[in-house]
């Protein structure tokens, strides 16, 4: 978690295809220009109870659905999980949880790493050929909002 | 008088007293009366009432309503004296006339017409009860009469067999087949057709959408679970040959600059699918046919010999066909019984007891035989393309090039499953193919499976693609995996495996161990190994061999009830029942930056005969359903264009765009006039249509002209500018055709420079795209030249609504002024500008028509008068009564030569929408369309930089302006 680990360069195994030329007009075009496609992070089964947090819905919707489930909805604890960029916004919404309940919610905070994969499109397919793939890391916050069981 | 006339007049007569005497209607007045008149000299008291009763409602034809003008004879007919009694018997028997007229009901009307609107219920008629009680003895008696008059009539026409009779198998097999002859059945049809409502459309029978009400269920099922869809239609083109003949054809259908080609290295090994936009032969920019999406079979080692399919909507395969035929110089024919790989003698194995009526032509005496004849095998289900002539070719060779074209139309079915659970959906459904054991005896030296089992090394792949298939069990979204991913695999007949009842199918992670963590990490990052992508599928004899041995419905029964357990899984699995399937990794949204992967999921092909065993299995995994209407919506969330209705620049979609024009204009025509909207007045020019060719060239003329202004300088400054260069190098493509037609930008370079022009540099939230800081900012220079370059081309955009409203399609896309801008800044969003309304001044030539019309035909009745002046002359039946309506008048649409488009309204004209609704996945009103890019770029140019990309879009039957925000994804 400390250090990101050095992201895989990894190409398709490709054994050479016998190249055409598709057409006879040679636009010159950089070798080196990939298209960068970030596929989806590794989804997880969600509870009822668990809250992932983004950064397009509108904070104080969020902060809502969370109050909504820790009084309305019975529930005694909630995950809110926030990835990379919305980490942030995730402390916040438990912050603010806990600070309108009047000190009677509890917060745990776990930090991991998220493996993230992007793929990398040639531009010009038929020059560079390989498309490549790559994971890179990402953190995440998982915070466990609670009622604190009485002794 | 006619005789219908007369005959209704002698029924009403019948219960009149024979001293009442009714004249016929010519001379009423003075006759019929004659008592009354005299009684109106005995004293008025008496004459004004009887007058008055005579000409209450009961009083029916024959009668002249009204005060006659010549006064009535009166004064003629004077009796000298009335006798009491005969006056007043005379009066009884009119008093009973009447009330016998006022309680009986006429023949035709029913009795809850005499109910008022309010009180009327549905199916009145065919439920006595749903009627006031005081109606139901009179409703059930009359019930009664129709009843015993209805059958007698109706019968005459019905002729023939009874009902038992037309539902036995082997008739109904045939009937169904004499139906299959103009349009083709897809093997799911009996099933979609009890659900959905069908339509006819290019040659097939398609299940529009369901009759049950579930447009957001299936929204849902798209983004959360798993919706399915039969995409059998689509026809697959089959290239054999040598690669780099088959490339080198192939690249003059396609050009680089739009994207990868055939000759992409990932696709090319066969290990991921590619779709492609392909061109007339060397045309490209212009001249698109349509997109076509692409699979090549994997290589076998040492062989240069390739094979590839390509699978294109059925508008665009009569287009493409004969290019590739052309490309690959393919003109023999060959005869499909010369040919053993042809894929219609083989249907006609399948077929062969069925001689297909649709060829012979005498179904009657078909079916007659088929029933005489008991000797003769019973008819058979009509496998594969049912309305193709057995002698039509299938195969073209070429002899130079040594390519093979094989037209493989309705021999693969494809289904396609959207969603993010879709792979486990597959997961559940399938389960790789047991090994036959040695023990099996050769009595079925015909199956391929146990042959096929034999060589240890075939079973080895069959493990690894297991393997495979198994991993993806613990895969939790479908959007994980790399896009296009192939996977070959056997698989079990599906019908096994059927759960008792429907169950939905969800991942199961916890149970992943770590080592298949590993793997499957492995899986997402390099996606299937090399030796997983080939499939049995792509053998002609094995698809045959699985399509004809299939075990039927009926003997798969059979062996279940023989089994000792009810219900338990038959076991061993019958040798019949080994599937090859071949599953293909479908991206989701993969432009713009939001939503990415929506959308992503599976589709999985099929050899011909096993339709419906593979679909009651994934139906019963808790997958929707959806049809053509769905897909449609499933491309407009991913802001992708739709074939064929958003590619205008197509022949497909020209077509398209002409057919659907007819069938809005005729709704529309369908509504009474005053019920429509005056598009004129509206200032909507093209309410069912649009225009593109008119647009374009409206904008060239327009930049040209601003070009000529004053600006030669510029223009020659521009030309030493490096931009300049690139994107006029792109210019002299295809110069020839500019000038003549439109054509839709799909230059990734330009479309990648021009989508950075239209976001807000300084808006919050946009993140600035890759590359942005190398991309030449937005300069009338730039400007010039890119629009030198694409003068005639229009580009796809996706408009979000800033504020509340739902786009239609036709919607008008429109710039905004100076002013609104400034207004736009102070604000609220919701209030756009407003268009000012718009006068008809066709309306008055209209009327004008409608009442030379009217004095032309007085004799018309006067319920047609209305209909003349709607009629336009294309579909006027009888064109002689009407011969001023020259121009093919609608009340409130603009005549054909419409006037400058850009220029009508208030606000500058840049497109159209195609395609536009609340998007659900947005959370907001969403279209796609065009514009042209002259204007756009106009438009652009003179927007301050904060306000960039906002553009107005106004409903064709509105006056508001919304505002948009301008997104042009890569």
């Amino acid at each position: 978690m400390t250090e990101p680990r050095n992201p895989g360069m990894s190409a398709i195994p490709q054994n050479n295809p016998t190249q055409t030329e598709t057409s006879a007009q040679a636009v010159e075009m950089d070798p080196v220009e990939y298209t960068l496609r970030k596929r989806l992070p590794r989804k997880l089964p969600k509870r009822r109870n668990d809250v992932y947090v983004n950064m397009k819905t509108d904070f104080r919707a969020q902060l809502a659905r969370c109050q909504k489930l820790l009084e309305g909805g019975g529930h005694r604890e909630i995950c809110v999980h926030g990835l990379g960029l919305a980490i942030n916004r995730a402390i916040n919404i438990a912050l603010q949880l806990q600070a309108s309940s009047q000190g009677a919610l509890q917060l745990a905070a776990n930090t991991s790493t998220v493996e993230l994969i992007d793929d990398l499109e040639p531009e010009d397919p038929d020059e560079a050929g390989e498309p490549m793939t790559r994971t890179r890391n990402n953190s995440a916050i998982h915070i466990k909002v609670f009622y604190p069981v009485p002794q | 008088m006619s005789s219908a006339k007369a005959k209704m007049r002698e029924k009403k007569m019948r219960n009149q007293p024979a001293s009442v005497q009714y004249p016929s209607c010519s001379q009423v007045e003075n006759g019929g009366r004659g008592e009354d008149h005299h009684v109106s000299e005995g004293g008025q008291s008496d004459a004004l009432p009887s007058s008055k009763r005579q000409r209450t409602p009961s009083d029916r034809s024959g009668w002249v309503r009204g005060h006659q003008k010549d006064g009535g004879g009166y004064a003629r007919e004077m009796p000298k004296y009335i006798t009491g009694g005969a006056f007043a018997r005379a009066r009884a028997a009119e008093v009973n006339a009447m009330l016998k007229a006022v309680t009986k009901t006429t023949g035709s009307s029913q009795v809850f017409a005499s109910l008022p609107r309010h009180m009327r219920r549905r199916a009145m008629s065919h439920n006595t009860k749903r009627l006031p009680r005081r109606l139901r003895d009179l409703a059930n008696r009359m019930r009664e009469k129709s009843l015993q008059a209805g059958p007698k009539k109706k019968k005459e026409p019905a002729k023939g067999k009874s009902r038992k009779a037309r539902r036995r198998h082997g008739n109904l097999l045939l009937e169904f087949n004499r139906r299959q002859r103009k349009n083709i059945w897809l093997e799911t049809h009996i099933w979609h057709a009890k659900r959905f409502h069908m339509v006819k459309k290019w040659g097939y029978c398609l299940g529009e959408r369901p009759t049950d009400k579930c447009y957001r269920p299936c929204y849902r099922a798209m983004s959360s679970h798993c919706l399915l869809q039969d995409l059998s239609y689509y026809c697959c083109i089959e290239l054999k040959g040598e690669e780099d003949e088959l490339l080198a054809a192939l690249s003059q259908l396609t050009c680089k600059e739009a994207g990868p080609t055939f000759a992409a290295a990932v696709s090319l090994s066969g290990g991921r699918q590619g779709s492609v936009t392909v061109y007339r032969a060397g045309q490209y920019p212009s001249q698109p046919l349509g997109p076509v999406s692409y699979l090549w079979r994997p290589r076998t080692p040492g062989e240069t010999h390739r094979q590839l399919w390509i699978w294109a909507h059925p508008t665009l395969k009569q287009d493409l066909l004969p290019e590739l035929q052309s490309v690959c110089r393919c003109s023999e024919a060959v005869a499909p019984p010369v040919e053993p790989e042809v894929s219609n003698p083989e249907a006609d194995h399948v077929t062969v007891a069925e001689p297909k009526p649709g060829n012979k032509g005498k179904p009657g005496a078909k079916r007659k035989r088929s029933c005489k004849d008991a000797g003769e095998p019973p008819p058979k289900k009509i496998v594969g393309d049912g309305t193709r002539l057995p002698s039509t070719p299938v195969t073209w060779k070429s002899s130079s090039t040594g390519i093979v074209i094989n037209d493989l139309t309705m021999e693969i079915l494809r289904y396609r499953l959207i969603g993010p659970q879709s792979h486990s959906v597959l997961a559940e459904t399938l389960e790789a193919a047991t090994v036959c054991d040695g023990s099996m005896k050769e009595q079925e030296p015909l199956l391929w499976w146990p042959q096929h089992c034999k060589d240890q090394s075939n079973m080895d792949l069959l493990q690894q693609q297991t393997d495979v298939f198994n991993l993806l069990k613990g895969v939790c979204s479908t959007g994980e995996l790399p896009p296009g991913t192939v996977l070959g695999l056997t698989v079990d007949d599906p019908r096994l495996t059927l759960p008792k009842r429907k169950v939905k199918a969800v991942p199961s992670v916890n149970q992943s161990q770590e080592a298949d963590e590993e793997k499957r990490s492995e899986l997402k990052l390099r996606g299937v190994p090399q030796a997983c992508w080939d499939s049995l599928l792509w053998e002609q004899s094995v698809r045959d061999n699985v399509t004809d041995n299939k075990i039927s419905e009926k003997d798969l029964n059979c062996m279940r009830s023989e089994l000792l357990v009810p219900g338990s899984r038959l076991s061993p699995t019958p040798p019949q029942g080994r599937v090859p399937i071949l599953l293909v990794h479908q991206p989701g949204k993969q432009v713009g930056d939001e939503l990415n992967s929506w959308g992503a999921g599976w589709d999985l092909l099929l050899p011909k005969g096993w339709g419906m065993a593979f679909w009651i299995p994934l139906v019963y995994r808790g997958v929707r359903v959806a049809g053509l209407h769905m897909s449609l919506k499933h491309s407009q969330n991913k802001a992708a264009p739709h074939f064929p209705h958003d590619y205008p620049d197509c022949p497909a979609g020209a077509r398209f765009q002409e057919e659907q024009e007819a069938e809005l204009l005729d709704r529309f025509k369908r509504r009474p006039p005053a019920k429509r909207a005056n598009y004129i007045k509206h200032g909507c020019l093209a309410p069912f249509r649009c225009p593109w060719q008119q647009l374009a060239e409206e904008w060239e003329l327009l930049m040209r002209e601003e070009g000529a202004e004053g600006k030669g300088d510029e223009q020659s400054a521009a030309k030493t500018d490096v931009v300049t260069e690139e994107v006029a190098s792109q210019q002299n493509t295809a110069p020839t055709y500019r000038p003549s037609c439109f054509y839709i930008l799909r230059n990734r370079r330009s479309l990648r420079l021009l989508s950075g022009w239209c976001r807000p540099t300084t808006s919050k939230g946009q993140r600035p795209c890759r590359g942005a800081a190398e991309a030449p900012p937005l300069t009338p220079a730039a400007v010039t030249s890119f629009c030198s370059a694409h003068r005639m081309s229009l580009v796809w955009v996706r408009l979000t609504l800033l504020s509340k409203g739902k786009p239609e399609p036709h919607a008008m896309v429109c710039a905004p002024t100076a002013e609104d801008l400034k207004l736009f800044g102070k604000k609220l969003l919701s209030s756009g500008p407003q268009e000012p309304p718009h006068k008809d001044h066709l309306k008055c030539r209209i009327k004008s028509k409608k009442k030379s019309s009217k004095e032309a035909a007085t004799s018309l009745p006067p319920s047609d008068e209305r209909e003349v002046s709607d009629i336009t002359p294309a579909s006027d039946p009888n064109p002689s009564k009407d011969p001023h309506s020259s121009s093919g008048l609608v009340l409130g649409v603009w005549p054909d030569p419409l006037p400058s488009v850009t220029s009508h309204c208030s606000r500058v004209t840049l497109g159209w929408v195609t395609q536009g609704d609340f998007s659900l996945s947005v959370g907001c009103g969403e279209a796609l369309g065009f514009v042209s890019i002259s204007g756009l770029l106009d438009t652009l140019l003179k927007q301050p930089v904060e306000h960039r990309g906002k553009l107005l879009l106004r409903n064709p039957s509105s006056l508001h302006y919304r505002w948009v925000k301008l997104n042009i994804d890569v």
